[in-house]
């Protein structure tokens, strides 16, 4: 393979892990309720970093329609669900993947694998 | 590979040949543990909460219980890859020790207790023995095993773990309630 071919499927290769990144931070369409109906999505991006069995920050002030994503860099898997039922469910995050979800209202939420963790979006 | 099946060696070879002892303490410590025996201790720890988690998901009827104990297995069993993946890197072969031997000599007690009880009973004796472990557990990693780790990285780990036996230790407290009724 000449240089310039190794040059171009590198340059490929990494343009398809960051796609695949991206993607990876799945936006849970299938189990979001948050994220179904006319919700805006123009607002600001708020990180929620999972770490040492703590949503940090564990309180977060949000804007209807900002995006908060959950990045779970603990050791072990968890999970973001709605304190009141059936609202929103991130489904098992594994370790080292993010969820996001676009914000309708203030919530409590907590992981339901470990029901001590818990975690609040109020709104501004 | 070769270290992964000595330590799963290590593992199983004393979860069947423990003595009777108590509970390790840091009082009873005289000497140092090394890398290895801090790797072997922390296998070793792990893997008895999984067998106490395996004997729980066979008996309980109790969801709580039972959620309990499949997340207590899943966890641990995710720390044990863990510190295998660290030893594994660091080329540390974990090696057999008094706190090792002290640890499963304990779970052979216990589990016999476990089994010997059903129903509402097995979920408390169950829980309340989740309880103790992890106080005990946490005791040691905090003033024995991670004072006297010596690699960065084998260190680092352990404080990570932690806040997850910590967390452990607070949901099994959350669940014992519903049994002091």
């Amino acid at each position: 393979m000449s240089n310039t071919l190794k040059k171009v499927f590198r340059n490929s290769t990494y343009f398809l892990c960051a796609l695949f990144l991206l993607n990876g931070c799945s936006p849970g369409t299938n189990k979001n309720k948050a994220d179904e109906g006319k919700v805006e999505t123009s607002g600001t991006v708020d990180t929620v970093v999972i770490a040492q069995m703590q949503f940090t920050p564990a309180e977060l002030n949000v804007r209807t329609g900002d995006t908060v994503i959950w990045i779970n860099k603990d050791l072990i898997d968890h999970d973001i669900t709605s304190d009141k039922k059936n609202s929103f469910y991130s489904d098992t995050l594994h370790v080292g993947k993010a969820w996001k979800m676009v914000v309708k209202d203030s919530a409590g939420y907590h992981c339901s694998i470990h029901p001590t963790m818990q975690g609040r979006l109020i709104l501004k | 590979m070769k270290i992964i099946n000595t330590l799963t060696k290590t593992a199983i070879c004393l979860v069947i040949s423990t003595g009777l002892l108590s509970l390790p303490s840091s009082a009873q410590k005289s000497q140092k543990l090394t890398d290895p025996e801090i790797a072997s201790v922390a296998v070793t720890a792990n893997q008895i909460d999984i067998d106490y988690a395996k004997i729980a998901i066979k008996k309980t009827k109790n969801a709580d219980v039972k959620k309990f104990a499949e997340t207590m297995a899943k966890d641990h069993q995710a720390v044990i890859n863990q510190a295998v993946a660290l030893a594994t890197k660091l080329g540390v072969t974990p090696k057999d020790n008094t706190t090792t031997k002290t640890f499963l000599a304990g779970s052979v007690k216990t589990k016999a207790m476990l089994n010997s009880k059903t129903g509402n009973a097995f979920n408390k004796a169950y829980v309340d023995n989740e309880v103790a472990y992890h106080k005990a557990a946490i005791n040691e990693v905090e003033n024995v095993l991670i004072p006297d780790a010596t690699n960065g990285e084998l260190k680092a780990l352990l404080q990570s773990a932690l806040p997850l036996f910590k967390g452990h230790l607070a949901h099994a407290e959350m669940i014992q309630k519903q049994f002091s009724k």
